[in-house]
């Protein structure tokens, strides 16, 4: 077999084309219609009308999002600049004697300065040198610190999008996470963002969107619950504004 | 060790089995009851609950009805994003194009986060057969794995395990001792499955919905292991059933409402997480090469099949199981078959197409309802358990005196005088059933097809110890029973010839009439 991978992958994908139409006319025909070329009348898009008029205040956001997420085992803080946040990242670099950080490449992030306020740990920047293996860096890292793109309070959940420069495993692989986010980024249901995915279209989706709403937990052992089973065991949601 | 086969025993002998088993039968009963019991808070605490299941349903019978066109859509996006798709008709099919993917790949390891379709298709056996490892990453599955298991719950695969014994199996594979003690076992699975995710070839990820507009898939869990599997292997594969799909993000958000909440009473999973395509050129984590395997194996003999069609809106919660007397009475592994509960009852004969060789399962089963009233789609599995007797019978599957059992149940499903006449006792049994904690079951009209409906709110002694006394007791209620049964079969055969009638679904709803009539009209709806 001297084929090259390429050659194999055009093979395969020559073979799904043939077979779609048979797959999918089988589909068509037990359903009793012919081939299908406009889209249907879909009367039911998303969620019903009474509840995406709910829209809360602010205040209330915060408030919502806080429960929901110290109820699951997370953390929650509100603070009121990114320079607040530096201090209280800092303060818990130097309780739990961290040796490694890693932090997604953003502006907000670089203002940190947590290179200056922490000298003695490693402070990596995601995806900042092409060579390194940033995968296994992000496996041995104690912080993992990331900016959320968006943060839902009916569900106590941060939402982040993968980008060259923001890694998946920033926010999976670390022990300990924290999660910035600007208040302003927080809105009322999960549909509000949910949304802003069907309006972007699929040539500006990233390949990796994440809601994240807590520690990573299970109950597989005698539902008994268990935090930290994979992704990180403590997480730090913190509002900034 | 079990080895994951069905064993060739009867649904009867598995849950004798099962009911030897103290442990099991405490486990389930309160692992289930914890479920109930959060679900019900949460649909409770998020309100208009009837109207949310009537968009979930509505939302699902729309993409049905519509399968082609969206699978279409689907596929061609994915295709764009640079998911490399293929289509799997038989099990067999997708076994041996993921093995192809493996070979080419020069995998020694596969990384696996839980996946309905994967049980179905016994892949981890498969793979094994061509020397790569398969590792299950999903704790409780991790753990059946290593005992040789299958699981016994869709949402807690090994509810049926104690900590003691999982100390054990976890101690073999460390080569030293670990105590009973859930931190620390657990706190061992995650060092020891770091190194597997960072050694592994492939990840392998089933879907929970697939949407059709922007050829992304979506996965919901609480440990973080999918999202492990999809984002440190460089290959990753997908194992999607044909009817994962939605249309669009925005019809997520039902999902989403629903799923959690009936699965564990969540808000929502600690991770959900879109995947668009395989990782951009400039990000430094993410699958180099994306498959998705798109499988049928027997999906498509529901569609088009009146009574069968709304098997497909199942989003996997396993709120029926938690609902179901008999399963929290006998637990999941007495079911001999990748998805237990009613769910299973229903799906497993149907996907095998074979009716004969499964009926038992739903021999197993009470028809009391009370997995209907759970589903957040609204799926009547109940009328079609009813569906599947009369079809073992039609067949000529059916012993004789199941046949005769059935006899009798059509006469009194037939006449709707006749069941008048019948309905002396005042409550419906479905209330009944529902109030005061209680599951209390009744006897059908004969024997055959009524073995193992089972009260699980029996006192101290077993159950097969009280069996003889209790089919006493049982059998003045059965008239009562089947009237509720009867009515709710009435209702909805009422429902589904009275087209285009009623607002919310109707143009999906006389979709499927049309497709019914014609079903009809050929003198049969199943192959
Ligand atoms: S049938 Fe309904 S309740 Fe049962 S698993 Fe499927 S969606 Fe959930």
């Amino acid at each position: 077999m001297n084929e090259s991978h390429e050659e194999w992958l055009a093979r395969l994908e020559k073979r799904s084309h043939d077979r779609q139409k048979a797959f999918i006319g089988g589909i068509a025909n037990r359903l009793g219609h012919g081939p299908m070329t406009e889209a249907p009348l879909n009367p039911h898009r998303g969620a019903p009308d009474f509840w995406t008029a709910l829209e809360w205040n602010t205040e209330e956001k915060v408030k919502r999002f806080t429960d929901n997420f110290l109820s699951v085992g997370g953390h929650v803080e509100r603070l009121a600049s990114f320079s607040d946040a530096s201090a209280f990242i800092v303060d818990k670099a130097k309780e739990m004697d961290v040796k490694i950080v890693l932090r997604q490449d953003e502006p907000a992030l670089n203002e940190l300065e947590l290179e200056k306020a922490l000298p003695e740990a490693e402070i990596a920047v995601w995806n900042s040198d092409r060579d390194k293996a940033w995968k296994t860096e992000a496996a041995g890292a104690d912080f993992g610190i990331v900016q959320a793109d968006h943060a839902v309070a009916y569900t106590g959940s941060a939402v982040v999008l993968s980008s060259s420069g923001k890694g998946r495993s920033v926010s999976l692989l670390p022990t300990v996470l924290f999660i910035l986010i600007p208040v302003g980024r927080l809105v009322t249901r999960l549909g509000e963002v949910l949304e802003t995915f069907d309006q972007a279209g699929k040539e500006n989706l990233p390949a990796g969107i994440h809601f994240i709403s807590g520690p990573s937990r299970s109950s597989d052992i005698e539902n008994d619950l268990t935090i930290g089973v994979h992704g990180p065991g403590i997480v730090y949601a913190l509002l900034i504004g | 060790m079990s080895g994951g086969s069905k064993g060739g025993a009867t649904v009867k002998a598995r849950a004798e089995i099962a009911l030897n088993d103290e442990f099991l039968r405490k486990a389930v009963r309160f692992t289930t009851e914890r479920l109930r019991n959060g679900k019900k808070k949460a649909s409770d605490e998020q309100g208009n609950w009837e109207q949310w299941r009537e968009r979930g349903r509505a939302i699902r019978l729309h993409t049905i009805a519509h399968l082609d066109y969206y699978l279409n859509l689907f596929v061609d996006n994915a295709r764009a994003n640079g998911v490399h798709i293929h289509f799997a008709a038989t099990a067999a099919e997708a076994v041996e194009i993921s093995l192809d993917i493996a070979r080419r790949c020069g995998a020694r390891s596969v990384v696996k986060s839980k996946s309905m379709v994967s049980e179905e298709l016994h892949l981890n056996q498969a793979l094994e057969g061509i020397g790569v490892e398969a590792i299950e990453s999903d704790l409780g599955e991790y753990i059946i794995q290593l005992a040789g298991e299958m699981p016994s719950h869709i949402v807690i695969p090994a509810i049926h395990k104690n900590r003691y014994q999982i100390a054990e199996l976890l101690s073999r594979e460390a080569g030293y001792e670990l105590p009973p003690d859930t931190t620390a076992l657990a706190g061992f699975v995650r060092k020891k499955l770091r190194e597997k995710f960072l050694e592994a070839d492939i990840g392998m990820t089933g879907c929970n919905f697939a949407i059709a507009e922007t050829g992304s898939m979506v996965l919901f869990e609480n440990e973080g292991n999918a999202r492990m599997v999809s984002t440190i292997p460089r290959t990753q594969i997908t194992l999607m059933g044909m009817e994962r799909i939605i249309p669009s993000w925005s019809d997520l958000e039902v999902m989403a409402t629903l799923l959690p909440r009936s699965a564990t009473g969540q808000k929502l999973t600690m991770y959900m997480s879109g995947i668009t395509g395989p990782r951009r050129s400039a990000d430094a984590d993410g699958p180099d090469e994306m498959h998705m395997i798109i499988v049928d194996n027997g999906r498509s003999l529901q569609l088009g099949d009146p009574e069968f069609q709304e098997l497909l809106n199942c989003i996997r919660c396993g709120a029926c199981l938690n609902a179901c007397p008999v399963y929290r009475h006998i637990g999941g592994h007495s079911y001999g078959s990748t998805y237990s509960g009613p769910i299973g009852a229903v799906l497993t004969p149907s996907l095998n197409a074979n009716v004969a060789e499964w009926d038992d399962i739903a021999n197993a089963s009470t028809l009391c309802g009370a997995c209907y009233e759970a589903c957040p789609v609204k799926i009547p599995l109940h009328d079609m358990l009813v569906y599947l007797r009369r079809r073992k019978v039609e067949d000529g599957h059916g012993s004789k005196l199941e046949g005769l059992g059935m006899g009798g149940f059509a006469a009194i499903m037939g006449s709707s005088r006749r069941l008048g006449g019948m309905l002396r006792l005042g409550k419906t049994g479905q209330r009944l059933l529902l109030r005061d904690g209680f599951i209390k079951s009744r006897l059908g009209p004969l024997k055959g097809w009524n073995a193992y409906r089972v009260t699980p709110a029996l006192p101290k002694q077993s159950f097969r110890d009280r069996w003889p006394t209790l089919e006493q007791e049982l059998r003045a209620g059965l008239q009562e029973m089947d009237a509720s049964v009867s009515e709710r079969l009435e209702r909805r055969l009422q429902e589904r010839t009275r087209k285009d009638s009623h607002g919310t679904d109707s143009a999906d709803n006389s979709q499927l009439n049309r497709v019914r009539d014609k079903q009809w009209e050929g003198g049969g709806g199943h192959e």
